[in-house]
Order: C-alpha cells, then sequence, then structure tokens
C-alpha cells in the first residue's frame, strides 16, 4: 500500500493547499484591473481565480484542474449577446406594438428571461465539469437545460408561494437533478441529501424569521377597526389622521407589526451563518460518486467566525476608504477651489464620488469573495469526510468537453456562481 | 514489497547515465490509476518509464509538444498537445524540473509569456474602453441624428403614444384622470379657442411634418414637454407665470422646436445606443452598475444641452416668421429661473440660463413685432385652468 493509499480513509482525504494571502492578492490585482478596464479583463479574472481554487483543491492525494480558457469564456459570451440582443429587441417591439397588452408582453419577457437564467446556470455548470481534470479524467454533465430551467422555475414558484416551506425540497430536487446527471468518467453522481432532513433543521429558523412576520399579520388584523379605518381614508386625511389618534387599537397593532418586523430581520441576521453552516453540511454529506460518500464535519462556530471577521474587514475597508474619499475631495477643493462654478472641478468631484463608490462596493465584494467565498470552500473541504475512495483509482474516461455559451448566458443575464 | 514514494532510491536505467532524470506521477488520460514513475529528460522529449515493473517505457513525450497546465505550488503538472489531451504527468523534483524547463520552449518558463499577453489584453480592454466612451461623446449623437429623418412617422407616432401613457400617469401625480387637461369645461372653452389660434399661427409658420396636439394641464410648475409624435404639454405654471401671449409662444415655438426636429425620437434611440454601449459591453461588475449610470447620466445631459440650444434657435426663428417677438422666451426664462438653484453643471440637461437668454438676445429683430393674440384673447387663455369644483372628499386637495 502506498504513502497516498493509505491517506484515503481518514479524515484529511480532502484538503486545500492554498494560502489565503495568495488568494487575495489574485483578488485585489484582478478587482483594479476590472476597475481600469470597465470589466472587460472578467473572463481572464474568473479563469484565474478558477484555476487557483482548483488546483489547490486535493482529493485523496491529488489536485483537480481547471482546463478552461478565458477566450471560451469571451466566445460564450458574445454568443450570448447574439441571441439576447435580438430578443431584447423583440420583447421592446412586442411592448410598443401590443401597446394594450404591454404588461402581458413584460410578464411573458420576465418568464423568459428567468428561464434563460437557469438554463444559463445548468449549461455554466457543464462547463465547468467539462473543464475539471481529476487524475487524467474529466467530469461531465449531461441532460437537457431547458427541461431543468422549467423544473426549477417551477420549484422556487413553488417555494416563494409557500414562504418558503418547500426550499428544502426544491433544493434537494434540484441538487438531485444535476447530481444524477453528473458524471467523473464513468463514475455516475447522486445527490443523497434529502428534503426533509433539510426541512427539520431549517423548521426552528425559519418559524424565528417568518414566524413574527406572520404574527404580525395576525396581530394588525385582530386589533385594527379595518372597516373603520376604510371610511377614513375614503373620507380624507383628515379623518384618517383622527382615527390614528384616537384609535388605541391601531397604535397596539402597528407597535406590534414594527417591534415583530423587528425580531424577524434581528433574527435573520444572527441566524444567516447558521443557515450557511446547515445548508453547507447538508450539502457536502449529500454528494456521491458511485461507491464514493462524503460527510461533513463542519462546525457551525466556524462559520459564525468566518462572518464575524467578514464583519469586521468590511468596517476597516469602510474606514479606509471614508479617509481616502475625504483627502481626494479636500485636495481637489483646494486645487480648483475659487472657481467654484468650473466644470472641471465638477467633473473631478463627481468622479472621486463614483470612484468611491465603486472602491466600496468592489472592495466590498472582494472582501466577501475572500474572506466568506474563499473561507467556507477551505472549511467545507477540509471538513469533508470521504469513504469509498478506493473507487476514485479506477475510473475510465468518458466525456468531451463543452461549449461555454451557458457562461456567457450567466455572465450576461448576472447569473452565475464563481 | 512495498515502496513509497519518498525513500526509494532513484532509478538509473543503464543505456544513458548522464540523463537527468527523477520520479513523477502520470496518469494515461484514458483511466484515472495513479502510475508512479521514472521520467527521463532525453535529447528530444521526456521518456516516461514504469517503475514497477522497471524499465519499461509507457510513453514518450516530445518537447515541442509539452504543454504546462495550472497546478499548486511547487508542482510542474504537464500535458501534451496531441490525441491523449488529458494524460498528465506530474513533477515535484525542482531539478528535474529546471531540467525539463531548459529543454522545452513552450513551457514559458516563470510564466513572462504569460504576463506579457496578460499586459496586452489589459491594454486592449482599456484602449476599448476609451473607444467606446469616445463613440457615446460623438458617435451616438451623430448617428441618431442621421438616423432620425428615416424613422417613419407613423413608427413616431405610435413611439409617441407608448411614451405618452407613461408621461401623463407621471406628470398626473394627483390623479385627476380627465379632469388634468384644461380647455374642456364650459368655462375654458374661449381659453383653448385662444390657445388654438396662438398655436395655428405658429404652425402654420413652422409647417411641421406631424400634427401638433397641444394641451395644457393642471401643474403647478412653469415648465412645458414635447413628446415623439407632436404631443406638448404645457403646464398651467406656465401659463400663470407668462405676462405677455408672445412669452407663451416663444416656449411653445421651442417645444415645436423639439417636435420638428423630432428629438423625442432621437432621445429614444440615444438611450438604446447608451444601453448597448454601456449596459452590454462594459461595466458589468461589482460596482460597475454605477459608473454606467453616471456616465449615461452625464452623456445624456451633454446631448440635450446641445438640443435645448438648437430648439432655442429654432423658437427665435419661428417666432420672426410668425411675426411675433423673439426675445419673449428670454424674459419668460429669466422669470422662472430667477430665485431657482441648480444642481451640477455637467447633470444639468439645459445649458445656463444667462448664455440661453445671450443667446436669443443676440438675435436682432428687423420688424417691429406685433403680439399675436388681442388682449380679450389672452385673457382667455390665461384662465384656461378654471379652478376645479371640490367633488368629494377625497378629490378636494386641488389647488
Amino acid at each position: 500500500m502506498t504513502a497516498a493509499e493509505a491517506s484515503i480513509a481518514s479524515a484529511d482525504a480532502v484538503q486545500f493547499l492554498g494560502k489565503e494571502t495568495a488568494y487575495w492578492r489574485l483578488r485585489i490585482k484582478g478587482a483594479a484591473l476590472l476597475m481600469l478596464t470597465l470589466g472587460l479583463y472578467r473572463f481572464w479574472f474568473a479563469t484565474d481565480v478558477r484555476r487557483f481554487l482548483w488546483c489547490n483543491t486535493e482529493i485523496a492525494g491529488d489536485t483537480l484542474e481547471y482546463t478552461g480558457i478565458a477566450t471560451e469564456l469571451l466566445v460564450g459570451f458574445l454568443l450570448a449577446i447574439a441571441i439576447l440582443v435580438p430578443l431584447y429587441t423583440t420583447f421592446a417591439i412586442g411592448a410598443l406594438e401590443l401597446t394594450a397588452r404591454a404588461p402581458i408582453v413584460v410578464v411573458a419577457g420576465l418568464i423568459t428571461v428567468a428561464l434563460l437564467g437557469e438554463f444559463a446556470l445548468y449549461r455554466a455548470r457543464r462547463y465547468r465539469l467539462t473543464r475539471t481534470v481529476f487524475r487524467g479524467v474529466q467530469f461531465d454533465q449531461h441532460g437537457a437545460a431547458w427541461r431543468y430551467a422549467l423544473y426549477a422555475l417551477l420549484w422556487w414558484s413553488l417555494a416563494v408561494v409557500t414562504l418558503g416551506l418547500a426550499y428544502p425540497w426544491a433544493q434537494a430536487s434540484l441538487q438531485r437533478f444535476k447530481m444524477e446527471r453528473t458524471c467523473y468518467g464513468d463514475l455516475a453522481g447522486a445527490f443523497a441529501g434529502t428534503g426533509v432532513a433539510l426541512f427539520l433543521r431549517g423548521l426552528p429558523l425559519w418559524l424565528a424569521v417568518v414566524g413574527p412576520i406572520v404574527f404580525a399579520f395576525f396581530a394588525l388584523g385582530a386589533l385594527i377597526d379595518w372597516n373603520t379605518l376604510n371610511t377614513a381614508v375614503t373620507q380624507g386625511d383628515q379623518a384618517t389622521l383622527a382615527f390614528i389618534e384616537t384609535s388605541s387599537g391601531f397604535r397596539r397593532g402597528v407597535g406590534i407589526a414594527f417591534l415583530c418586523g423587528a425580531i424577524a430581520a434581528l433574527a435573520a441576521v444572527l441566524l444567516y451563518p447558521l443557515f450557511q453552516a446547515i445548508s453547507l453540511r447538508w450539502w457536502i454529506s449529500g454528494l456521491r460518486f458511485g461507491d464514493v460518500a462524503v460527510r461533513s464535519r463542519l462546525k457551525t462556530g466556524q462559520v459564525y467566525r468566518v462572518y464575524l471577521r467578514f464583519l469586521l474587514y468590511i468596517f476597516l475597508l469602510m474606514l479606509a476608504t471614508a479617509l481616502a474619499g475625504g483627502i481626494c475631495l479636500f485636495a481637489v477643493s483646494e486645487l480648483v477651489g475659487p472657481r467654484h462654478d468650473s466644470t472641471l472641478a465638477e467633473l473631478l468631484a463627481t468622479i472621486i464620488t463614483v470612484g468611491l463608490y465603486v472602491v466600496i462596493a468592489l472592495g466590498a465584494s472582494t472582501v466577501h469573495q475572500v474572506v466568506v467565498t474563499f473561507s467556507l470552500w477551505r472549511l467545507g473541504l477540509q471538513s469533508a469526510e470521504v469513504t469509498g475512495a478506493e473507487a476514485l483509482n479506477s475510473v475510465r474516461a468518458a466525456g468531451a468537453p463543452s461549449s461555454a455559451l451557458g457562461e456567457g448566458l450567466a455572465d450576461a443575464l448576472g447569473v452565475g456562481g464563481i | 514489497m512495498t515502496i513509497t514514494l519518498d525513500t526509494s532510491p532513484p532509478i538509473m536505467p543503464d543505456s544513458e547515465p548522464a540523463l537527468p532524470c527523477g520520479p513523477a506521477i502520470y496518469f494515461d488520460g484514458t483511466c484515472s490509476a495513479r502510475h508512479e514513475v521514472q521520467v527521463e529528460a532525453a535529447r528530444t522529449g521526456l521518456r516516461i518509464i514504469a517503475r514497477r515493473p522497471l524499465g519499461r517505457v509507457l510513453d514518450e513525450w516530445d518537447y515541442a509538444d509539452l504543454r504546462r497546465m495550472s497546478a499548486p505550488d511547487g508542482v510542474l503538472r504537464l500535458s501534451r498537445c496531441g490525441e491523449t489531451l488529458l494524460a498528465r504527468l506530474e513533477i515535484r523534483d525542482p531539478d528535474l524540473t529546471n531540467a525539463i524547463e531548459d529543454r522545452a520552449e513552450t513551457l514559458d518558463r516563470g510564466g513572462a509569456g504569460e504576463r506579457r499577453l496578460r499586459r496586452k489584453i489589459v491594454a486592449l480592454s482599456f484602449a476599448a474602453c476609451v473607444s467606446l466612451l469616445v463613440t457615446a461623446v460623438y458617435g451616438v449623437p451623430a448617428l441618431t441624428t442621421r438616423l432620425v429623418p428615416f424613422v417613419p412617422v407613423s413608427v413616431e407616432r405610435k413611439l409617441g403614444e407608448a411614451v405618452n401613457r407613461n408621461v401623463y400617469a407621471a406628470l398626473d401625480s394627483q390623479h385627476l384622470g380627465s379632469a388634468f387637461i384644461c380647455g374642456r369645461d364650459t368655462g375654458e372653452l374661449e381659453g383653448r379657442a385662444a390657445l388654438d389660434k396662438l398655436v395655428g399661427k405658429l404652425a402654420a409658420a413652422a409647417e411641421l411634418p406631424v400634427a401638433l396636439r397641444v394641451d395644457v394641464v393642471r401643474r403647478a410648475e412653469p415648465n412645458a414637454v414635447a413628446l415623439p409624435g407632436g404631443r406638448i404639454y404645457v403646464d398651467q405654471g406656465l401659463i400663470d407665470q407668462a405676462q405677455a401671449p408672445d412669452e407663451l409662444a416663444g416656449v411653445l415655438a421651442h417645444e415645436m422646436g423639439h417636435v420638428a426636429a423630432r428629438d423625442g425620437t432621437r432621445v429614444v434611440l440615444q438611450t438604446a445606443g447608451l444601453s448597448f454601449l454601456f449596459g452590454m459591453m462594459l461595466g458589468d461588475f461589482v460596482g460597475g452598475g454605477a459608473v454606467v449610470i453616471a456616465a449615461k447620466t452625464v452623456l445624456k445631459s451633454s446631448y440635450s444641452r446641445r438640443v435645448e440650444s438648437a430648439a432655442d434657435a429654432y423658437s427665435v426663428a419661428l417666432m420672426q416668421k410668425a411675426g411675433g417677438d423673439p426675445h419673449a422666451l428670454g424674459r419668460i426664462l429669466a422669470r422662472i429661473v430667477v430665485g431657482k438653484r441648480h444642481g451640477l453643471a455637467i447633470l444639468r440637461d439645459h445649458p445656463e440660463t444667462k448664455d440661453r437668454i445671450a443667446a436669443i438676445n443676440a438675435v436682432d429683430v428687423s420688424t417691429p413685432p406685433a403680439p399675436l393674440l388681442d388682449a380679450t384673447e389672452w385673457n382667455a387663455l390665461k384662465q384656461i385652468c378654471a379652478p376645479l369644483p371640490p367633488k368629494d372628499a377625497s378629490g378636494g386637495k386641488v389647488k
């Protein structure tokens, strides 16, 4: 038995080798170039990021490899533009021509875009999988993206209608759809996570966040005399104000509603990391490839530490940008000071303000990418226990690279992952 | 017997003992099996030799075919372009890595070639940005000016109807519905007739390609707006502020200038052009939205300032042709703008008022102007918006 084989059964079968400082460098450089090129650099940036994340992910002694090329993404984007521009034009003309039915055209357009978004996500996943090589064998994904798009749209609509109660089953079903069509060579993927398991873990969170809101609605319904309020509103502002001043039920109802809203918002913020931990654990533990099974030992405390660190870094970023922006604006007002109406000063001030906004937005995104996304990626990998990894030793190669159309569509529509 | 990777002695084949060699991991691209191999840097290529059983040559890779693939630090991961795309050779031995990089030129030692390529991409992207910006500043207005004459009047009218629905809803902020338009009630009909006469005089002189529809609406702002397709809304506030018929006529002529130049259609085309340039091609990154909105706003304001100056010139010429006072526009502009504070000049959609008035007054009046309406007509027009009767509790807030 070799050293590599001996380590398979143990908990550190999956590791992440990359240093956070290297990822910071990569992200900051990329963000600066994005600003300089107004976003055109994003194809090369995304490719660099994926190369780094993939090649530092080690499974059973060997690392993944991302074989995608930036120009493929650029071509995919141009393809997507070629599809979307006529589509948008058609909807614009449709809304102009069918003036009476313009809302229908708009709704049809929104549904089409939502479908295209899910379509793009599925195809983009296929692109990434077919560009992922492990031990000289690539991953693959088959199945019709349109079916997935339709399926996903129905599930997400159901999740919205049920105020999120159907979310676990939507996730489980869509993950199953994706993983059952995923394979590594001739090793077929599967997903073992169930909706019930996620539902049971998530239910207390749902009660803490949605419960107060539902309670608020009941309180408003019970405490306020809606008939009197309606008549007061139809009588004008004075009558409405008088009603508000005299009705103690109204004030109590609104007070309770505000309190409930605040509790719900606080619960949502405080419980978000817990939700992330539960979801991530559930998802990782559900992944299967043939006899290879994964189990996540991710600790909730680790995820909370990640988010606390994020808050700290965001605070520091704000402080630094405010300081730098103040100095810049002061310098401009000193240099072009006496001529207050000069167009140059205004243009400079506008550029600085917009620039500051971009620095804050892009900076916050960079901090989030490194401190949250990267950390969760690393924690997810390090906490994973793999059993049956011997099956990875004799996988036959299969599949071929797919086109980057999905990536392009996802980019043009503003959806998509890493 | 168990041989681990770290402790095994390097295996030197007998035939070419001087060649650099070392341990590596080989994946053949057809199966995920991990092969521990010995790699030998021969003269023309790499020789991949099995370690168990010792000595069997598994493959030979020419240096010219070698490609460096992404790998963690300290690992040289090679692929070979050719039939087996996914076959990989992973080398951790630094001496062997050096020897291979010495021999294979395609490997881009130190990544200098890649960095050069990246610099070129960044430079080209930056140039593309500058080019798109220049196109937005000069190309889009130039192109739309040339495109507008080719838009059929029927399309413009349809566009006008679509725009009108939104504009009407936005202007009618108090939801007056049909009562929003003045000159329909019995007490207002004389004012309507006076307005029609004034518009008729101007339209006869202007010879516009589309039929005008001018309405006065119950809004306190001293303003007027022209939509694509020949529709003009004059706010009640403007009628209240006007002290002579020619002042109102000057504003009407300015708006008719927008209709004649088909500026409404032009704005739609310009907006579409800018959205395409900025929304689709550029600005697709976090925070990029702000850059796009700021750039679009500044550019649109600059287009609009040019168009407004042209409409002022049109108004002056039209008033002269109709026999009215071309300088009256300047007087009402001065009155309206007094005491109003403006924001940034680069975001203003009209030129500086004193510049506009100066430009208007720069034109000589050759023949002494005659008012376009007589005193009775002007009085009637001033009362085109009769006070609304307080209908019920909810509708009683007007005026």
